[in-house]
């Protein structure tokens, strides 16, 4: 026997695994085990329900995925359009079911590909769609009225993907798809008050959705954007709150404009994360359902059974994700994608495997989409709505997590959701709460796999995505070159009105359609409607705007 | 030696940096190309912006550039932020409010950590003064830490103290309870979007109204500013004006130098004095005397008395 | 001379170190965390937060006095930037200052960086330990 076997049996009892905390990834403490005891004994109907009926803690429908399967969703979203295209096509073959597209760094920011500063980042890590032509290119042959595009990127992407609908002759009530307009996420998720102020991004996300309902009603709204407010730094139950906050207030300026509480919801779906914790998530997706549903009876006076039923899209984490042994989070990613489906969501993106170390492989992608098909066909966990309704744990756990998000939500609220976010309360929140997730990785009362503990040997440096920048290169070109032969006047007329209508305070997103139908860029839009509200036409202080606003 | 200051002298900016760092931490080689410096300082003005925590220092200071810089002034920026007091580190933030102006090379901004000095400022802060004066920056702006009530350095630093407050949390009660008012050549309102501005300037308008008229004539002003959207900072600005005009009768100019020498002098004094308490008190010169109080054969006041025998 | 908390922690004088991100790239939440328990271990930060330009960034470092300059990327495009901001600071004579990196860093590109004159690489899975001892191990004393 060697030295080191030796050492191996003779500490045996310390490699045994031991249970690191009781509390759950959140920070809720659990107990022994849960019996009828620990759920309150409150009508079954007024807090759970069938699945499919008020409160809809249940789920959204009666007999859930046996009449409405979920979308099996895979963002796709690198270099030029043509690029893109590839993947999604890609996809596609593999069996994806749906069109998900995501945008460069660049485009979120509403930065075109020619700023000077950021050249290397065109592309890179998003397709680079900075005109309405560009997503005409990605979309080719693509009908909007009948296939939907799910499009992960803010306040930007309704007006653009509106205004191909538009040239291509069609009317704005005929265009389907979806995207998600929450602003203020940005503004708190690293974009910060310099790229989206809060109130400019929270009347931005206001405007879009007023405009967006009233336009086009098979257009679907992801807000709140909580997925990524989420990976900033919240638990679930601060997923609820924050989130709620953000709806609240946003119906209420909806309301305030006129619009009845009906007219809207029933457009809105909830973008949610799933964490490692399974028990909590799906907890979560319960208590949430709950809260959105009596909200919108109790505060909002909905009628409209499609207004209190909330539909949530659903995206497992990334920040769960870990470098080290990359393979691992497969195990992870199954497990969560399994919460998800056991907490009832409509739509599922499940991360691939290598979501730590870069921009996806294709391989990645494929085993991505096949797990969700072995939880689809061989787990079984289509079969039945809420499988773990009525479980004392789940119900105790679902009670909490309202509980919790209840007082987050009144201490928000009480200072008001647009104060606390400007004056940095929320990020400061987020803040502690990362740091305190650290001192417990740092101490090892929170242990991940490969993060903190179990580290593997030596390994191979993990694979990473390239592709070929020539595509991204012409693409830069061709939007120069679309700068010179676009009609002029009718660009700068456009510009300007987006501008004189953004200053009187009125609602910008129709001549915003009109700008992108004219060929103006994202960044030029975008810039219009910030000088408008005062601040810089470029956030990074370098371009001026090319164009005078004067009347 | 010497050096650094003819680097200074010739505007390189990172010799300017290590000089401040060298007072920061009391390098004995700091003090001849100071003194070298100092020689050719005394143009600059100073401003001092100070307030509780969060009340808008930093973002005001950026405001403020902005405009000096529009009438042709350059202009350095002193900001200091506590060290903890159980590391000692510092997480500086101040800067990052001004990084609008990172490109422009009319503009420096030094960021500085208290290390233990309590009045509100770095120890070293007449220092940096010293050496932004001497490399001939029109205006200097000093952004205390956000203070409570005793953290008054600032006042003798600079000639036109702006004590920054809002209506929210009940600052300005608390300031006029702590008499922190005293300091202020400005007051400033900030956020004045946020409800009850305007009654909190009334309050404090009223409240100065109650004092008696000050030494200089000056007329201390309550203005209302929303700084992050650029909102009466002109007028902050003129009213900065102002007081440099006032302050620039001959007797007045020297008021308020002899002010800025005597605050300087505490700074150093107050570093000297503590370390030297700090080597006495330690008790490695007088072993014996200690052993007798641990041992209460003696006791506090009479070793006291003796260590600061020479001191008196 | 030494000051209270100078004494407390030991002696020594605290470390400047700038902390910053470059780019467009949005994701904050490592450096936040890492200014935090930087100033825990005695550091003096000096917080950029993101979006900073490549000469705002070296013109920190100088007017700063900065002991070493870090940098969070999670966007590929890190070996350009850092590229840059190499540069940047041997334009205006701060070569020396060391610079070091960390976030989402791919390890076939550690050569290249150290070649550019990075002197510490701190990728995920990093330990706050390593991270700490590294900064401290930059600061002028030694
Ligand atoms: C959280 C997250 C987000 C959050 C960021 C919130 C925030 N403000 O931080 C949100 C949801 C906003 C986000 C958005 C996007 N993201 Co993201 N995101 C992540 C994720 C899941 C985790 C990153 C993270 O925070 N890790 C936790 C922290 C603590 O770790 P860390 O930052 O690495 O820091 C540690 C160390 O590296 C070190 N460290 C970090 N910085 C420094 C600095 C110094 C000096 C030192 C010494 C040490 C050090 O200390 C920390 C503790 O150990 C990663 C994937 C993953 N699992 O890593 C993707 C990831 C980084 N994101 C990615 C992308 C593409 C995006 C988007 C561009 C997507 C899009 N096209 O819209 C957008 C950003 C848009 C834009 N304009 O930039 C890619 C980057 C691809 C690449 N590099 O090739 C990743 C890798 C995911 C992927 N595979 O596609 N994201
Ligand atoms: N709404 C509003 N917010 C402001 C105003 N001025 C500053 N802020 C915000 O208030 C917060 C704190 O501002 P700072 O300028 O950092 O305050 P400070 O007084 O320098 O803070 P410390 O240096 O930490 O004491 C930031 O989020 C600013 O954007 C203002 O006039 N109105
Ligand atoms: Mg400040």
């Amino acid at each position: 026997m060697t030295d080191q076997s030796e050492n191996i049996f003779g500490n045996l009892e310390e490699l045994e695994v031991k249970l690191s905390r009781t509390k759950s990834w959140g920070g809720i403490e659990t107990e022994n085990s849960y019996g009828p005891a620990d759920t309150s004994d409150a009508d079954y109907a007024e807090k759970l329900g069938d699945p499919g009926t008020f409160p809809f803690t249940r789920g959204a429908y009666p007999k859930m995925y046996r009449s409405r399967m979920w979308t099996l969703r895979n963002i796709v979203g690198y270099g030029a359009p043509e690029d893109t295209r590839d993947g999604l096509e890609k996809v596609l073959a593999s069996g994806g079911t749906g069109i998900n597209i995501v945008v460069d760094p660049l485009t979120t920011q509403s930065i075109d590909p020619d700023h000077p500063s950021f050249g290397p980042e065109v592309g890179l890590e998003g397709c680079s769609l900075p005109t309405a032509n560009d997503i005409d290119r990605l979309l080719d042959g693509v009908d909007l009225s009948k296939i939907d595009t799910a499009w992960h990127w803010a306040a930007m992407a309704y007006p653009m993907v509106a205004a191909v609908h538009v040239k291509r002759g069609q009317p704005l009530e005929t265009l389907q798809g979806s995207s998600m307009p929450d602003m203020l996420q940005e503004t708190l998720s690293g974009w910060g008050e310099r790229l989206v102020p809060t109130v400019l991004g929270h009347k931005t996300t206001v405007d879009e959705i007023e405009y967006s309902v009233q336009n086009s009603p098979r257009w679907a709204l992801g807000m709140p954007q909580a997925y990524d407010l989420r990976e900033r730094g919240l638990t679930p139950a601060g997923e609820i709150a924050l989130g709620m906050a953000f709806i609240n207030k946003t119906l209420e300026d909806l309301v305030e404009r006129g619009l009845h509480v009906d007219q809207i919801a029933p457009s809105l779906a909830w973008v949610s994360t799933s964490d490692i914790d399974f028990f909590e998530e799906v907890a979560k997706f319960r208590a949430l359902r709950r809260f959105w549903a009596t909200t919108m009876k109790d505060r909002f006076g909905a009628q409209d059974v499609r207004s209190m039923r909330l539909r949530v899209a659903c995206h497992t984490s990334g920040k769960s994700l870990v470098y080290k042994q990359p393979l691992n989070n497969l195990t992870r990613t199954a497990i969560e994608g399994f919460a998800a489906l056991c907490g009832g969501v409509q739509s599922l993106e499940v991360c691939t495997f290598d979501e730590p170390v870069g921009v996806p492989t294709h391989e990645a992608r494929d085993l991505a989409i096949r797990q969700q098909q072995i939880l689809a066909n061989e787990v079984g966990a289509a079969r039945v709505a809420d499988p773990l309704g009525g479980s004392w744990y789940v119900e105790a756990l679902t009670d909490a997590v309202e509980t919790e998000a209840k007082a987050m939500l009144d201490q928000i609220e009480k200072i008001g959701l647009l104060k606390a976010i400007s004056d940095g309360t929320i990020e400061q929140m987020m803040d502690d709460h990362n740091l305190k997730i650290q001192r417990e990785l740092d101490d090892g009362e929170r242990i991940v796999v490969g993060g903190n503990r179990f580290m593997p040997e030596e390994e191979p440096a993990p694979q990473r995505f390239t592709f070929d920048r020539t595509n991204t290169e012409n693409h830069i070109r061709r939007f120069i070159a679309l700068k010179g032969s676009r009609d002029q006047d009718r660009w700068r007329d456009a510009l300007r009105t987006v501008h004189s209508v953004a200053k009187s305070g009125g609602n910008p997103i129709g001549p915003m359609i009109d700008a992108f139908v004219a060929d103006a860029s994202v960044g030029e839009v975008w810039g219009s409607i910030r000088v408008a509200h005062g601040l810089s036409y470029d956030p990074y202080d370098t371009l001026e705007a090319p164009l005078d606003y004067a009347d | 030696m010497g050096e650094l200051a003819d680097s200074i002298l010739a505007g390189d900016r990172r010799a300017a940096g290590r000089l401040i760092s060298q007072a920061e931490r009391r390098d004995p080689q700091a003090v001849e190309d100071l003194g070298i410096l100092y020689r050719h300082g005394g143009h600059a003005r100073t401003i001092g912006i100070t307030g509780p925590p969060g009340a808008g220092k930093s973002t005001v200071a950026d405001a403020l550039i902005t405009r000096f810089r529009k009438l042709g002034q350059t202009v350095a920026i002193i900001a200091v932020d506590p060290s903890s007091p159980i590391s000692s580190g510092a997480v500086l933030g101040d800067r990052v409010r001004m990084m609008r102006h990172c490109d422009d090379e009319g503009v420096l901004v030094r960021s500085m950590a208290t290390r233990g000095a309590l009045g509100g400022l770095s120890a070293a802060t007449g220092d940096a003064i010293t050496v932004f004066d001497a490399m001939g920056f029109d205006i200097i702006i000093i952004e205390t830490v956000g203070v409570g009530q005793s953290e008054t350095d600032i006042v003798g630093h600079s000639e036109a103290v702006i004590l920054l407050q809002t209506a929210l949390g009940g600052d300005g009660v608390q300031a006029i309870k702590a008499g922190v008012l005293e300091i202020a050549d400005l007051i400033v309102v900030n956020k004045k979007s946020t409800s009850g501005s305007d009654k909190m300037a009334r309050f404090l308008r009223e409240s100065l109204h109650d004092r008696p008229m000050r030494a200089d004539g000056w007329d201390v002003p309550v203005l209302l500013t929303e700084a992050s959207e650029d909102i009466g900072i002109d007028k902050l600005t003129d009213t900065l004006v102002q007081r440099f005009y006032h302050n620039s009768t001959q007797d007045r100019v020297s008021v308020t130098r002899r002010r800025q020498v005597a605050a300087h002098l505490t700074a150093l004094a107050d570093v000297e004095v503590r370390s030297l308490t700090k080597r006495l008190v330690a008790g490695d010169a007088t072993p014996e005397a200690w052993q007798a109080v641990l041992e209460r054969r003696s006791d506090p006041w009479t070793l006291s008395a003796q260590l600061f025998e020479k001191l008196r | 001379m030494q000051t209270e908390t100078e004494i407390q922690s030991g002696g020594g004088q605290p470390v400047r170190c700038l902390l910053g991100m470059l780019g467009t790239d949005v994701h904050s939440k490592g450096i936040r965390t890492i200014a935090q328990l930087l100033r825990d271990a005695g550091i003096e930060v000096i917080y950029l937060g993101e979006h900073n330009s490549v000469k705002g960034m070296a013109s920190a470092a100088v007017d700063e006095d900065a002991d070493l300059v870090g940098l969070s990327f999670s966007s590929a495009a890190y070996v350009t930037y850092t590229r840059q901001l190499v540069e940047e600071m041997k334009r205006i004579g701060a070569q020396d200052i060391p610079i070091m990196l960390g976030g989402i860093i791919h390890p076939d590109d550690h050569a290249e960086l150290r070649e550019m004159g990075v002197r510490g690489i701190f990728g995920a899975g990093s330990t706050t330990e390593e991270i700490v001892e590294f900064v401290r191990s930059m600061g002028r004393s030694q």
